[in-house]
C-alpha cells in the first residue's frame, strides 16, 4: 500500500481504525426479491470490507445494469451505478486518477461476459488493482428471464422457449486464459467462505475476480437455488487443490456448469506489478524537478 | 503582394508535403504568417500528395481558393486534387519539363499567363545526385521568383540535413541553391514578389488543432485522457500521452471507443479534470456514456474532430456534418453545450472553455473541431495564457457535507460535487434516474423536477455574448452565420465584401449549441437576406437555428457537402449577387 497522500484528502492508507459490517451497510433498501443470493452477497461484501479497514469514503464501488448492479447503493462507499457493461472501464478510469482508493466492480453474468464481455480481458492483462465481482444467475432477472451468457445449454427461458442452442461462456476459463491473477467461486449459502475469498481477492495487489453463482428465486432453474447448490458445493481447499498452480486450475474450471468447485482457484504466487504501480512510477519519474523541490 | 497562395502536386516520393512543412517552418521564423493544409490519396504510402500553402504578412483567416501559384511535378497526380488545387488565369504554372507536356499544351481548361516547364529532376541530379533533392530545387524556384525565406530556408536546410552528413547536407543546399538560380535567370515578368513582413517572426510558432487541444487541456488542469485511435483525432492523444504524466496526470489507450469514454467518466467521478477525443464513428459509440455523464452530472470534454460521414465516410477530409449527433445523440431530454474552434488558434480557448464550462455546469461539452483545424498547421503567435481563468466544480462545504446531499435541488440548479476519498461525501452516482440524495427513483415527479433541474443550469449560459463574434455593419440588411473552420472563410469575403462597399454582417457562434435564441434575434433584427454558410449538405447549423429563432424570411444556407472546400470567393460572390437582388427592392431596405 502507498503512503502517498492524494489531492482527494485521502489520509495514508493504512487499516488503522476498526470497522464492523455494520459501518458499510446503507440505509437503502434493496429491491431484490426474497430469497435472492444477492442479499447474501452485500452481507458477505460488508464482512469482508470490514476486516480489510479501509474507511467507506475511501472505497469507490462501480456496478453496471442488472439486479446485482445495484450493489454499490447499498453500501456506505462512494457507489457508481453506470450502464450496461461499462463498469470495468469506468472503474480503471477511477483507479487510474487516484490510485489510493480501493476500487471494486460488481454485475451480472450478462454484464460481463454478454454486452461488456470484451472489457474484460483487458481488464485482466492491464492489470490494475481492481476486484471484480460477478453475481453469476444464469439468467436475465431484471429483464424478466431471458437467456444470459452463462444460461446451460437447453435452458427454456423466455427468449428461447424451445431451449437454448448455444454453449454457455465459461467465465473462469475464460479470466483464467486471459491470465487473471486472482480467480475465485463462490456461493452465498457459504457465507463464511465466500466472505474469505471476497477478502482474499480484496487483498490481491492486482485485478482479482470473483464468480459468486448467486441464484436468481424467481427466473432461474429451481434446481440452481440454495439449497441444491450447497449440497452441491466441493471446496477445492477440501480437494488439496494448490491455488498456485495454474494448469490445475484450469483443468478444475473446466467443469463449469456440472461440478461446483468454490474457493480459489488461481493466486499468483508471484503477483506481477500492477497497472497503477507503473502510473505512479510514470508520474514520478517525468515530475518536473522545480516542482518536487 | 501581401497574400500568396501556392498548391504544390507529386507522387508520394517526390517530398511535396515536406517541401510545404519546410517552408512554413521558414517563413514562420522569416515573420510571416501562413496556413499548409494537406491532401493525400487514400493510400498509406506512396500515391498522390499534395499541400496548399498560404502566406500572407498578416494573420491567415483560411487556406484560400485559386492559386497564386501552381507547382506540378506531374499533371496525373496534379488534377486528381482537382478543386482542391483550383488553377486562375492569373496562376502562375511552374511544372517538371520532364513531364514532357508543352507549355501550350497543359491539361488545364484555364490557360495562365505564366507557364514555366523547369526540369527539375535534371537539376536535383546535378546538385545532389538523388532525385530526393527535387523538394529543395522546388523551394529555391519559389524563393527565387516570389522573394522570400532564403536565410530562414537556408537555416532549415541546415538544420534537417545536418546530422546526415556534409555530403547530403550539400547537395541539399545545392539543389536549393540550382532553383533559387534558374528563378533569377528566368524571371516571371509578373512581379509576385511577397512584401517584406512587418516585423521577425519572435516566438511564433507552427503548430495545428491537436496539437493546440492538447496543451490547451494540459493547461485547463486535465489530468486524465481515455481514447482510441481515430483519423483525424489520434493526434490529441499522441501528444498528451507524451506531457499528461508531467502533469500528475495519466492516460488510456482504451480497448474501444467506449470504453476510452467510460474510463474518462470515472476519472472525473474521481474527482478530476478529463478528456476523450474523437471522431464521428467513435462519437456514436460514445453516445451512451456521455448520456451517463448528464445523468450523473459530471464535468467531461469529449472533442469529434469531424471528418466526412456517414460511418468511414472521408477520414482525411474535414466536414461540418455531426453538429445534429453532437446535439441529439444522447437519448432522453438532455442538452450538453457544444463549442467549435474557428482556426487553430482559436482551439486553444474553445478548448480552456470546454473544460471550464463543464466545470461549472457539471455537464460533458462537446468540443467540435473539423479535419482542417486539427491537420493543418498555421503560424500563430503565441497563446497569451495569462487572459484565461481556470474553472474548477464546486466543492461541498463542511456544513453541506452533514448530511451530503449530492444532487441538491438549489437556485441555479448546481450542487455542490463531490468524489471518492473526500470524508462525509459518499454518494450514489447512477445512470438511472435519482432524487436529490441520489437514491434510485422512478417517480415522474422526480423525473420532472431532475429534468427541470438538469436543464436550468445551462440557463446561465445563456449570458456568454462573447462566445459569439459579430463582425460587419451592425444595421445591415445582409447577414451571414458561419461556424468552425469555415468561418475564416466567411470572415474573409464579409471583409472583401465591405471593402468593396457593401453592407454586411457576419455572426459567428463559438457555442454552438444550446442554441442562444436572443444573440440570433439580435442579429436578425436588421437582416432581410442572409445565408449560414456550412459545410454540410443538409445544413446542419442553418435547421438547428430554426428550431429555436424565427429566422429571416429569405435566410437560407450555403450548404456544401464535406470535402468540397467552400472559398472566400465563392462566399464573396453569394454576398454580391444577394446585395444586388437587395437593390433592385429598395422597398425591403430599412430607410432609416
Amino acid at each position: 500500500m502507498s503512503s502517498t497522500t492524494a489531492d482527494c484528502g485521502c489520509p495514508p492508507a493504512a487499516p488503522v481504525e476498526t470497522y464492523t459490517a455494520k459501518d458499510f451497510r446503507s440505509t437503502l433498501k434493496p429491491i431484490w426479491c426474497p430469497g435472492c443470493g444477492d442479499y447474501g452477497v452485500v452481507t458477505g461484501l460488508y464482512r469482508a470490507l470490514a476486516s480489510i479497514g479501509r474507511p467507506p469514503h475511501e472505497i469507490a464501488f462501480v456496478s453496471g445494469i442488472g439486479c446485482s448492479s445495484r450493489i454499490p447503493g447499498y453500501t456506505t462507499a462512494y457507489g457508481f451505478n453506470t450502464v450496461h457493461g461499462r463498469a470495468l472501464p469506468i472503474a480503471q478510469g477511477i483507479k487510474m486518477a487516484n490510485p489510493d482508493l480501493l476500487v471494486l466492480v460488481a454485475g451480472g453474468d450478462g454484464d460481463g461476459f454478454s454486452i461488456g464481455g470484451g472489457h474484460v480481458p483487458h481488464a485482466i492483462r492491464r492489470n490494475l488493482d481492481l476486484t471484480y465481482i460477478v453475481m453469476d444467475n444464469h439468467i436475465y432477472g431484471l429483464t424478466k428471464g431471458q437467456l444470459s451468457p452463462t444460461t446451460p445449454r437447453g435452458a427454456k427461458t423466455s427468449t428461447s422457449s424451445y431451449g437454448s442452442i448455444e454453449e454457455p461462456v465459461n467465465p473462469l476459463l475464460y479470466v483464467l486464459a486471459y491470465g487473471c491473477g486472482f480467480v475465485a467461486q463462490a456461493i452465498p449459502s457459504d457465507m463464511d467462505g465466500m466472505t474469505k475469498v471476497i477478502e482474499e481477492a480484496i487483498r490481491y495487489p492486482g485485478f482479482s475476480f470473483v464468480n459468486i453463482q448467486s441464484p436468481c428465486v424467481t427466473f432461474g432453474d429451481p434446481e440452481d437455488q440454495a439449497k441444491v447448490q450447497k449440497a452441491k458445493m466441493k471446496k477445492l481447499s477440501d480437494l488439496g487443490h494448490d491455488p498456485a498452480n495454474r494448469l490445475r486450475a484450469m483443468e478444475l474450471a473446466q467443469t463449469y456448469g456440472t461440478d461446483l468447485y468454490t474457493g480459489v482457484f488461481y493466486r499468483n504466487p508471484n503477483p506481477p506489478q500492477t497497472y497503477d504501480h507503473y502510473i505512479r512510477e510514470r508520474q514520478e519519474a517525468l515530475r518536473p524537478k522545480q516542482a518536487a523541490a | 503582394m501581401n497574400d500568396l497562395i501556392i498548391g504544390m502536386a507529386g507522387s508520394g516520393g517526390d517530398g511535396i508535403v515536406s517541401a510545404g512543412e519546410s517552408l512554413i517552418s521558414a517563413l514562420a521564423r522569416e515573420g510571416y504568417y501562413a496556413i499548409l493544409t494537406k491532401s493525400f490519396g487514400s493510400q498509406i504510402r506512396g500515391g498522390e500528395s499534395s499541400c496548399r500553402l498560404r502566406v500572407a504578412t498578416a494573420p491567415v483567416l483560411n487556406p484560400g481558393g485559386t492559386l497564386s501559384v501552381a507547382v506540378v511535378l506531374n499533371w496525373e497526380d496534379f488534377l486528381k486534387f482537382g478543386g482542391e488545387l483550383p488553377v486562375g488565369p492569373d496562376t502562375v504554372v511552374i511544372y517538371e519539363k520532364k513531364t514532357g507536356v508543352a507549355p501550350a499544351d497543359i491539361p488545364l481548361k484555364i490557360k495562365p499567363s505564366v507557364v514555366m516547364a523547369v526540369p527539375m529532376s535534371e537539376m536535383a541530379m546535378k546538385a545532389a545526385k538523388t532525385l530526393q533533392a527535387k523538394n529543395n530545387v522546388v523551394i529555391g524556384l519559389l524563393a527565387g521568383w516570389f522573394g522570400f525565406g532564403r536565410q530562414a530556408i537556408l537555416e532549415g536546410i541546415r538544420r534537417k540535413f545536418g546530422k546526415k552528413g556534409e555530403d547530403v547536407l550539400a547537395g541539399n543546399e545545392q539543389a536549393f541553391a540550382a532553383g533559387f538560380e534558374y528563378a533569377e535567370q528566368n524571371p516571371i515578368g509578373t512581379d509576385k514578389r511577397m512584401s517584406p513582413p512587418a516585423g521577425s517572426g519572435g516566438k511564433r510558432i507552427v503548430t495545428d488543432g491537436n496539437e493546440v487541444c492538447a496543451q490547451a487541456a494540459l493547461f485547463a488542469g486535465c489530468k486524465f485522457f481515455g481514447g482510441y485511435p481515430i483519423t483525424p483525432a489520434t493526434e490529441i492523444m499522441q501528444h498528451l500521452q507524451k506531457d499528461i504524466w508531467k502533469h500528475g496526470g495519466s492516460l488510456l489507450q482504451a480497448e474501444d471507443e467506449i470504453a476510452g469514454i467510460a474510463a474518462a467518466v470515472g476519472a472525473t467521478y474521481a474527482g478530476k479534470k478529463s478528456m476523450t477525443a474523437t471522431s464521428g464513428p467513435g462519437f456514436s459509440l460514445k453516445a451512451e456514456v456521455l448520456g451517463l455523464a448528464s445523468v450523473s452530472e459530471l464535468p467531461l470534454v469529449v472533442v469529434n474532430v469531424q471528418r466526412g460521414g456517414p460511418s468511414t465516410g472521408i477520414p482525411t477530409k474535414p466536414e461540418q456534418a455531426d453538429l445534429f449527433a453532437a446535439a441529439f445523440s444522447a437519448h432522453g431530454d438532455t442538452v450538453r453545450p457544444i463549442l467549435a474552434p474557428i482556426s487553430v488558434e482559436d482551439m486553444y480557448g474553445v478548448t480552456v472553455e470546454a473544460f471550464n464550462i463543464s466545470e461549472e455546469f457539471q455537464t460533458p461539452v462537446v468540443v467540435l473541431s473539423d479535419q482542417e483545424i486539427a491537420q493543418r498547421k498555421d503560424i500563430i503567435d503565441p497563446v497569451d495564457t495569462s487572459k484565461f481563468k481556470l474553472v474548477d466544480r464546486l466543492a461541498p462545504t463542511a456544513q453541506e457535507l452533514e448530511p451530503y446531499v449530492r444532487f441538491r435541488f438549489t437556485e441555479s440548479g448546481i450542487s455542490p460535487i463531490s468524489h471518492p476519498g473526500m470524508k462525509g461525501g459518499s454518494y450514489l452516482a447512477a445512470g438511472i434516474e435519482h432524487n436529490e440524495s441520489g437514491a434510485p427513483t422512478s417517480s415522474g415527479e422526480m423525473h420532472a423536477r431532475m429534468n427541470e433541474k438538469r436543464l436550468h443550469k445551462m440557463d446561465a449560459l445563456k449570458n456568454r455574448r462573447d462566445l459569439f463574434v459579430i463582425e460587419g455593419d451592425a444595421d445591415a440588411p445582409l447577414g451571414l452565420i458561419a461556424w468552425g473552420s469555415i468561418a475564416g472563410v466567411a470572415l474573409e469575403a464579409v471583409r472583401a465584401a465591405r471593402a468593396q462597399g457593401l453592407k454586411v454582417k457576419v455572426l459567428i457562434p463559438k457555442l454552438v449549441y444550446p442554441v442562444v435564441e436572443e444573440v440570433y434575434q439580435d442579429f436578425f433584427a436588421s437582416v432581410q437576406h442572409g445565408l449560414v454558410v456550412e459545410q454540410s449538405h443538409q445544413g446542419q447549423l442553418h435547421r438547428i437555428i430554426r428550431m429555436w429563432t424565427n429566422v429571416p424570411r429569405k435566410f437560407t444556407a450555403l450548404a456544401r457537402s464535406g470535402a468540397n472546400p467552400i472559398t472566400p470567393a465563392d462566399v464573396l460572390a453569394q454576398i454580391t449577387q444577394i446585395s444586388q437582388t437587395l437593390a433592385a427592392s429598395p422597398a425591403l431596405v430599412p430607410t432609416a
